[in-house]
């Protein structure tokens, strides 16, 4: 089973400092005027390899969601919720949705982020606005 | 590209000689007892064997082999005492048609395609902290730190989505899993061979909602290997062969982990793209199939496949299940063997198997009648391919 674990890959730990600093910043290529996500070496629009960290509003739409009935990892005790979010500065992110859920259908609803502590790390998730 | 100016240089070059397989429901009781019969290249060397003796060729022809994603090629090639004079390690689609390149460009002959998988017996998890496949799919690890893992919940979020979009209901995503078991109902080779109507499928629990267990592929040891070679030569062999009129691959793969391709446009894209390459080369369209085979680690497979490759409209995958069908017992048939469902879960390659054994002729009680042309898709982690076989 074992824990939930982060990718850290060589382009991932600046955000997700800037996660802990509950100031989610994306990639952002001045070329193409295009945030990315997961963080990545290059812009794929316009190849360009300059990029700033720019903090995103947190602000987004519920695109899809499911619900976990069987149990993947220790430190998440089924059921719970996943959801994808488009960011309204464009990416598409999965988070959880804390708080009330809707009724019915969840695509559509409008979502901000909210930071939790998940042992000891600080992760984004997401509530109704 | 305008339909003229795509590639007809592969129809009818290529065919499937031979097919053989390991025995799926002996070994799926073995592991259920806790016995380990093979490993992974020990399923393969069994199917291998079958394959050769189907297509009735002797090893010493083969000069050029396929080895599947779970087993070391130098290695296959070592257990088999196979030196080749061309190779690749590649999954069951992109084998095939590597293979029918390396055939229409002369560098070899005769390619073995041999798979083998002790995924069961091995307990590859296909999601949670050890996730297979994450090293070559960032999407499947990528979002674990929100508990979003598996295969299965890629799917789950696609249909549900798809389920918005279209009106498709949880009860019209059922209609697959009773279709294909009772498929595997007619078929001797199928692990799950137990009719299930809507009611029991809608009575399982849920895996990730809104996959119900029975949307869920099996997950099984064993080996599948096929003989490919010129459908010249294969028309002079032993058995009737199974000849390659279409083949075509597009991928999917921008914004794969952020799952766009899935969410956005459910690879609608790639399987436009798919269709016209593979319909144009083979020179018949979708209502020239007599029955298809689709990838089916998920039941969702299915109606994004007809709606993607032009058998019905986008949006009309419930009509079509409602009032078409997509059974051996009326409509288009769909997974004539059961599929991952419910025959064995060979990651595409049993496919090919049902697909050659229906245009031979050779299936018995679950024949589809006068089968002309069969079409294989499959529409896995960002890339959309299909075969065309016929006579």
């Amino acid at each position: 089973m074992g824990h939930s674990s982060r990718v850290l890959g060589h382009y991932d730990k600046p955000m997700w400092d800037s996660i802990a600093r509950k100031e989610w910043a994306l990639q952002y290529c001045p070329e193409s005027a295009r945030f990315r996500y997961p963080p990545s070496p290059i812009c794929p629009d316009s190849l360009s390899m300059n990029y700033e960290w720019r903090p995103i509003k947190g602000t987004g739409e519920i695109l899809s969601w499911a619900i976990f009935h069987r149990k993947y990892f220790d430190d998440f005790p089924p059921p719970y919720n996943t959801i994808a979010v488009r960011l309204d500065e464009g990416p598409i992110v999965v988070s959880n949705l804390v708080g009330p859920e809707p009724e019915g259908d969840w695509i559509g609803r409008r979502v901000q982020v909210v930071y939790a502590e998940h042992d000891g790390v600080t992760i984004p998730k997401m509530k109704l606005v | 590209m305008s339909k003229s100016q795509l590639s007809k240089a592969l129809s009818g070059v290529a065919a499937i000689a031979g097919v053989g397989h390991s025995d799926w429901i002996a070994d799926y009781a073995a592991v259920r007892g806790g016995a380990k019969p093979h490993d992974s290249f020990g399923y393969g060397a069994i199917a291998l064997k079958r394959a050769l003796e189907d297509a009735g060729i002797d090893k010493s022809e083969i000069d050029g082999l396929v080895s599947g994603p779970p087993t070391a090629h130098e290695r296959m090639c070592e257990v088999l005492g196979i030196d080749p004079s061309w190779g690749a390690q590649a999954d069951a689609m992109m084998g095939i048609q590597a293979a029918a390149m390396a055939i229409h460009a002369g560098m070899c002959e005769v390619v073995a395609l041999v798979y083998g998988n002790d995924q069961r017996s091995a307990a590859v998890n296909y999601g949670g902290s050890n996730a297979a496949g994450g090293n070559a799919f960032l999407s499947y690890i990528y979002h674990a730190p929100w508990g979003f893992t598996s295969q299965g919940a890629l799917y789950a979020i696609m249909l549900r989505r798809f389920m918005h979009d279209t009106g498709f209901t949880e009860a019209d995503m059922g209609q697959v899993a009773v279709a294909q078991r009772l498929h595997a109902s007619l078929n001797p080779h199928a692990i799950m061979q137990k009719r299930v109507t809507i009611e029991d499928y809608l009575a399982t629990n849920y895996v990730t909602e809104p996959l119900h267990l029975l949307d869920y592929c099996l997950i099984n040891d064993g080996g599948v290997a096929f003989i490919m070679m010129s459908a010249e030569r294969a028309r002079r062999g032993k058995r009737k062969p199974a000849v390659i009129h279409g083949i075509g691959r597009h991928d999917l793969s921008r914004e794969a982990t952020s799952l766009a391709p899935r969410l956005t446009n459910f690879y609608r894209p790639a399987q436009a793209k798919v269709a016209e390459q593979v319909f144009n080369m083979a020179g018949v369209g979708p209502k020239d199939m007599s029955c298809l085979q689709i990838y089916d680690s998920f039941s969702v497979h299915i109606p994004l496949a007809l709606e993607g490759y032009g058998y019905c409209g986008y949006g009309e995958a419930a009509k079509f299940l409602r009032e078409t069908g997509i059974s051996l017992e009326r409509g288009l048939p769909v997974n004539t063997s059961g599929g991952h469902l419910s025959e064995s879960y060979m990651q595409g390659w049993n496919h090919q198997v049902e697909a050659v054994r229906q245009i031979r002729g050779e299936c018995g009680d679950r024949q589809v009648p006068d089968c002309r042309y069969v079409h294989y898709s499959s529409d896995v982690a960002g890339k959309a391919l299909s075969i065309i076989y016929g006579h």
